[in-house]
């Protein structure tokens, strides 16, 4: 897949991020009935789920993005990207 | 080790193969999400619930996957100065009012027609709106092909936009201006749609592409940014009532992470118009998917006279058409990429 110019390859953080991601999902599954239970009581509970996916998305989203890179799939630059046509000049005050 | 019992009217026993379901599932579903800016909760919804898991734990769990993950794909596309986040924030707000009518036709059809009613208008409209959308853009992509692959506004939103009704709102990224008045039939049709289906892209994406003008690029990437939006704004709802399985939604996020930034990577390797092109192929498919499972609220309905038999066999057809566009969805954007990876990008001077 194309790289961009000097690109280096994540590696260590792949892994770094792999362990942290591994180690949550451990400790997520190993309490998962526990877990689910306090988080299927409802009303002020459901802060649970959602501060919880946003941890788990940060660590793994961060080593999927990394993985992905360490394998040599990275966006690809866009040639001589074409201007968005602006919208025509005018006088104003608030556009 | 865990000794708490779940409540089993709410949460399944996890096996190997539901887990493994779930995360290859995700993982497509995260895959199409990225490349099209929606999908993959058409797919996930049903097949948790052919896991066994209750309606509403299989709606909630989706959509406490789903905002984090479209918030991943958001940040990667936003880094290849593809998200407009004006245009995302301004169709969330009345996707959100949508959202909310919506759920009251919904009701209004329950309370008249009873859930075999309901469910039969979920399905009719859903094949509606997928076959002549789908069918649009289907037909709008092979004329883009065809011209070479360049992205033009459409004839109707050039003309909206030269109308100006206060207030005018500029979108940079985009490179538009257009009045706020005509952002919010997209947003509103885009809330009724993911309020009926679950699915608001695929009326938000072609609508930020056809009425407002955005190029799908652009629409397809501001759409996760809607999706987050309403996708929390959901969860909370959902949560609150303790709907949430918090286990099926990790796995699925396992697998999702992983594909959104594939699909998001993916667009950055195809012409413009093959958004479309696999936008509009999984929304036919899907339609044909929905079809074939509208007989069985006709037989509840008593106005058609089909076996168990059939109606079981055409579930499972109907379901297998579900994965089915999924798959191919992704295998297009595999291909792509794959073909794309191979042409030589030019030197910047």
């Amino acid at each position: 897949m194309a790289q961009p110019t000097g690109g280096k390859k994540p590696v260590l953080k792949t892994i770094i991020y792999g362990v942290v991601s591994v180690a949550l999902y451990a400790a997520a599954f190993t309490h998962a009935n526990t877990l689910t239970e306090l988080f299927s009581r409802g009303s002020f509970w459901a802060a649970g789920p959602i501060l919880t996916v946003f941890v788990f998305s940060y660590a793994h989203g961060t080593f999927a993005s990394n993985l992905w890179s360490c394998l040599g799939v990275v966006a690809r630059p866009r040639a001589a990207k074409r201007p968005a046509a602006r919208p025509q000049a005018r006088a104003t005050i608030n556009a | 080790m865990e000794t708490l019992l779940l409540d089993t009217s709410k949460f399944i026993e996890l096996n190997f193969q539901a887990v493994g379901f779930l995360f290859i599932v995700g993982f497509i579903g995260g895959l199409v999400s990225g490349f099209i800016g929606s999908g993959g909760a058409f797919v996930l919804t049903p097949g948790m619930m052919s896991l066994g898991v209750p309606g509403t734990v299989a709606v909630a769990s989706n959509m406490c996957h789903k905002f984090p993950k479209a918030l991943v794909g958001a940040i990667k596309r936003f880094r290849y100065g593809q998200v407009d986040i004006k245009l995302g924030l301004i169709t969330a707000a009345s996707a959100g009012v949508g959202v909310q009518i919506g759920i009251m036709i919904q009701r209004a059809i329950l309370d008249r027609w009873g859930q075999a009613g309901s469910d039969l208008y979920v399905s009719l409209s859903f094949v509606a709106v997928l076959v002549i959308v789908g069918g649009y853009i289907m037909m709008d992509a092979v004329k883009c092909a065809r011209c070479g692959g360049e992205e033009k506004p459409s004839s109707l939103a050039q003309r909206l936009q030269k109308i100006e009704i206060w207030p005018m709102i500029t979108f940079k990224t985009s490179g538009l201006r257009i009045s706020l008045w005509f952002t919010i039939p997209v947003g509103l049709a885009t809330g009724m749609l993911a309020a009926t289906i679950a699915v608001g892209g695929f009326i938000g994406v072609p609508g930020m592409i056809y009425v407002v003008g955005a190029s799908s690029l652009v629409a397809s990437a501001s759409e996760l940014v809607v999706a987050f939006i309403m996708g929390m704004a959901g969860t909370v709802n959902w949560a609150m009532h303790g709907m949430v399985d918090i286990r099926l939604v990790l796995i699925i996020l396992a697998g999702s992470l992983l594909g959104v930034q594939l699909g998001a990577i993916g667009t950055t390797y195809v012409r413009e118009h093959m958004i479309k092109s696999v936008m509009a192929t999984i929304m036919l498919i899907v339609a044909v998917s929905r079809a074939i499972a509208v007989p069985k609220y006709l037989v509840k309905l008593g106005i058609m006279d089909v076996s168990e038999g059939a109606l079981s066999i055409m579930g499972s057809v109907s379901f297998a058409f579900m994965c089915l566009a999924l798959g191919v969805g992704s295998v297009i954007i595999l291909g792509a990429m794959w073909k794309g990876r191979r042409v030589e990008v030019p030197s910047r001077a």
